[in-house]
This record gives C-alpha cells, sequence and structure tokens, in this order.
C-alpha cells in the first residue's frame, strides 16, 4: 500500500491549486492509495474554513483523503482552539505548519504551546521544512524536544538546498528521537540511503507535496531509491501507516487489493 | 556509435577530508543503469584549491573509460592567471571539453571581471562553461545573467536550472541570452522542463543528473514525464549535449 504523505488541497494565495477531484485522479493514475491532506493557505486567510474544507474532502473520498489541520501560530488562543476543533470534530489526524508560508521560525518560543497541544493531542506534527530562517533542520533541533511524544516529520528530507548543504543539519536533527523526513524534492539519492542506514527506514516517509511537487516523480524517488525492498515498502506506506494510526481496510484498500 | 543518450553533469573526486570519494567506477555503474551513454564529468572542488591532483583525476577517468567521460575543469577565478593557463591546458592538450565554475566553493561571482575572463577563454576554446546555477547568492540565474550578457560568444550552461525556487528565473535569463543553456538535474520540475522547451526551444535545454550521488536513473525519468515529443526529447535527452561536448557525428 502506498501512502502520500503530503497533498496540499485547496487554492492558495501563492498561485497553486489543487482540487481533491484532481488529486483523486492523480492518486489512482499513480497507484497510490491515500494521501495525508493539508489546506492550502487560502486568499481569505481563514484556516478554519481550510480545515473544514479539508474535512469534507475527506469524508467524501472514502478514506482517501486523510485530513490534516493548518493552523496560523501568530493567531494565539485561536490557533489552538482551531488546532483542538479541528481534531475533535473534524478527524484531523495531525497538524501541518508551514513557516514559510504563514512567517514564523519553527524555534520562535512562542510557538511552544501549538507544539504542546498538538503532543497533548497526540497527534504527529508536520513541519514545512528547510526554508531559511524559517524551518532549518538546524532550527527543528530545538521544535522537536518541546513535543517529545509525538512524531515532527520534515518535508523535503529536512532541507531545501540544491547541493544537500543542508544535509548535515538534517542529520543532526535526526538524531532526535521524534524526528523523521519525508522524501518530497530530496534529489540526492545518497542522502536517502544514509538516513536508511544511519537512521533506519522507519525515519522515512514518502510525500509528493503535489501540487508543488510532481506525483508521478516523487514517487519514482522512492520506486528507484537503492534501499532494500522492505525499505521501500515502509517508505511508502508502513511507516505513514504506523504513525498517522491509519486503518488499511478504510485508507485505501480497495485500490490495493 | 552516436551517442544518444548524455549527462551533462556528473562528479568524480578524491577527498577523503571532506567525505567527498565518488570514482569514476561509480559513475559509471550508475550510467550503465540508467542507460547512459555518454557523461561529462568533473571534480567537486576547484583548481587551484584542495585537490592539487584535480585535473589529473580527471585526465584519468576519462583516459580509462574513453567514449564514455568526457572531462569539464573546474577551475576558481580568484587564481585567474593560473586558470586561465589550466583551461587552455587542459581543452588543448587533454581533451576537457568544457569549465565548471562554482560561485558557493569558489566565492567568486560569475560576473566579476576573473569569472568573465575564464568564460570568455572557453568560449574562444570552443568550449561551454557550466554553472552550478541553485539558489544560494552569487548563484542564481540573474547573478549568472550579466555573464551571459558580456560573453555572448560564450555558451552558458545554468546547472539545476536554478535549483528549487528560481527555475523560472532561470527560462527568464535563456529566454534574454540565446547563448545560454538549461540543464535538469537534481531540481525536481518535470513541468519546467516542458516549459523551459515550450518557451525556448528543445535546442537550449539538456540533461543532467548531477551523479553519482544523485540518481542518473531517476533523472532520466524527469525528462519522461516531462511529456516532450519524442524529437525534442531526443535532443535534450542527449542530442543537444552531444553537440556540445563534440561527441556527435
Amino acid at each position: 500500500m502506498t501512502i502520500d504523505g503530503l497533498v496540499y488541497l485547496g487554492q492558495s494565495r501563492f498561485g497553486y491549486e489543487l482540487s481533491p477531484e484532481a488529486a483523486i485522479v492523480s492518486l489512482d493514475r499513480n497507484k497510490i492509495s491515500a494521501a495525508l491532506t493539508a489546506p492550502t493557505h487560502r486568499p481569505d486567510h481563514d484556516f478554519d474554513l481550510g480545515n473544514a474544507y479539508i474535512a469534507r474532502a475527506a469524508e467524501e473520498s472514502g478514506g482517501r483523503l486523510v485530513p490534516m489541520a493548518r493552523v496560523d501560530p501568530w493567531s494565539g488562543e485561536l490557533a489552538l482552539r482551531q488546532l483542538t476543533h479541528a481534531v475533535g470534530d473534524l478527524g484531523a489526524r495531525a497538524l501541518f505548519l508551514h513557516p514559510d508560508e504563514e512567517h514564523f521560525r519553527i524555534n520562535d518560543s512562542r510557538l511552544r504551546p501549538v507544539a504542546r497541544r498538538a503532543a497533548d493531542l497526540r497527534i504527529p506534527i508536520i513541519v514545512a521544512s528547510g526554508y531559511q530562517c524559517w524551518s532549518e533542520a538546524a532550527q527543528i533541533t530545538q521544535f522537536a524536544p518541546w513535543c517529545p511524544e509525538v512524531p515532527v516529520i520534515l518535508t523535503n528530507g529536512g532541507q531545501y538546498n540544491i547541493s544537500g548543504l543542508g544535509q548535515i543539519d538534517a542529520g543532526l536533527a535526526l538524531q532526535i528521537d521524534n524526528v523523521y523526513v519525508q522524501t518530497s524534492g530530496v534529489y540526492r539519492d545518497d542522502w536517502i540511503e544514509r538516513v536508511v542506514s544511519e537512521f533506519g527506514p522507519e525515519r522515512l516517509l514518502f510525500a509528493s507535496s503535489a501540487p508543488l511537487m510532481d506525483f508521478a516523480y516523487e514517487l519514482k524517488r522512492v520506486e528507484l531509491a537503492h534501499v532494500a525492498e522492505d525499505a521501500k515498502s515502509l517508505m511508502l506506506g508502513g511507516n505513514a501507516i504506523r504513525l498517522f494510526a491509519l486503518d488499511a481496510t478504510r485508507n485505501g484498500q480497495s485500490i490495493t487489493t | 556509435v552516436v551517442p544518444v543518450i548524455v549527462d551533462m553533469h556528473m562528479h568524480i573526486d578524491d577527498l577523503p577530508a571532506l567525505g567527498s570519494v565518488v570514482s569514476a567506477a561509480t559513475c559509471i555503474a550508475r550510467m550503465d543503469e540508467a542507460e547512459v551513454d555518454v557523461a561529462a564529468v568533473m571534480t567537486l572542488c576547484d583548481l587551484p584549491g584542495v585537490n592539487p591532483g584535480a585535473l589529473e583525476l580527471i585526465e584519468e577517468a576519462c583516459a580509462r573509460y574513453p567514449g564514455r567521460l568526457y572531462g569539464f575543469i573546474r577551475l576558481n577565478p580568484w587564481y585567474r592567471q593560473r586558470s586561465l593557463e589550466l583551461l587552455e591546458y587542459a581543452v588543448k592538450s587533454s581533451g576537457f571539453r568544457g569549465l565548471k565554475l562554482h560561485p558557493v566553493s569558489s566565492c567568486a561571482h560569475p560576473a566579476g571581471e576573473d569569472s568573465i575572463a575564464l568564460i570568455r577563454k572557453a568560449g574562444e576554446l570552443g568550449v561551454a562553461t557550466l554553472f552550478h546555477c541553485g539558489d544560494e547568492p552569487m548563484t542564481t540565474p540573474l547573478s549568472v545573467a550579466p555573464a551571459a550578457a558580456a560573453c555572448p560568444d560564450s555558451v552558458i550552461i545554468l546547472g539545476h536550472m536554478g535549483g528549487y525556487f528560481h527555475v523560472d528565473e532561470a527560462i527568464d535569463v535563456a529566454d534574454k541570452h540565446p547563448n545560454v543553456v538549461l540543464e535538469t538535474s537534481a531540481m525536481p520540475y518535470p513541468a519546467k522542463i516542458r516549459q523551459a522547451v515550450e518557451r525556448i526551444g528543445a535546442e537550449r535545454v539538456i540533461f543532467g543528473s548531477d551523479g553519482p550521488v544523485s540518481s542518473p536513473v531517476l533523472e532520466r525519468q524527469k525528462v519522461v514525464i516531462a511529456g516532450l515529443t519524442a524529437e525534442d526529447h531526443k535532443r535534450v535527452i542527449g542530442g543537444n549535449a552531444a553537440a556540445l561536448l563534440g561527441v556527435s557525428r
């Protein structure tokens, strides 16, 4: 079973867009069973509406789209209420934070209540990572210990440098037990190999980051990686099922049997 | 045999102290896996620099795998006179087919006088200049653009075609400067390859992998997923690079 660890749904104020219907078509085309989905930062900046949109899309997808909650930490108490509502009432399975699009430093101490609320709710936190100043892997080493009870999952392998210059810092972040990394945009095959050999295949998750990145190409990134097949199996779906407590019979079983 | 698949960007080096040990044999193994016929190879360090034997390392690799590997000499523009001498020797006497400049490792701006001197010399020698072109200061497409304007008779290849966040700018720069070629390695957007071909023509887009640490077999898939016409795909995957390397017939 293949689970995509991150797909953005809706219209973004930053110019990208993916509808739930188009997402399902892409999942089918690429034989992806299910996807963790995050709301975009909407043009109206309304995160409540974004979370509701994702919840509705998830409900209508029959389990193919798994909802995550997105909040703007600058909203303070409102962000905490939105997160609690999304998890308790809308079925969100994780918290998604985008420090670059919401303009906050992931290790800003004012973010600590959001991290603690996610920890109290026992949901993983996905962080759009590798953005200079906002979510560098070295900054994650300060954030992740705030919520040791839950996984902190970094997009883009934890770094966003076209020479892989952030990989050493990402390695430092992975020394923290609750840190995991996604494969989206990780162009260096040797980095994937290193994470598997040094930290274990349990620490890597396939994600497309679509529509910012390409479903088909990001899937190939894992399928063609030079790692053992059982490691690929964990990366492609096993780790997501474990970390997000997915139900294999609900989240995409129909196209994988 | 006419090479049909050409990887314009691979690395070889032997720098244990920096953790950079990549052999020609590893390059060949990855090329074979991806059915790549020919590759341009270059070191991970600049000359003059921390690996004084960098030129000989590439020479030996190309000699060991004739017809498969062609050298690019990676130079530090700050050592202007010595680098000009090395470039001339490498191309005229040792069969190197290009110049590599990496402003992150050299801290030399692409539009600086010393870089310009090397790029012009490469043009005079009939070889292309491959830039690391990503998101770091001094490497972005708009940082390289003044060099393209100053050296209209030199072919400038934007390796990584702008990295993660500067790909649109790379296409803009190539659109404005006809001596600029875009190379596809590492950047993760197949659709941008198609956009580039539609805007500047398939003749100025070339396949590269940045291997062997990145995977040529995966990087090839990016060009496949781009969904080009058969003719354009043939140019991008090898035809254009073969012409630049002077290995087509």
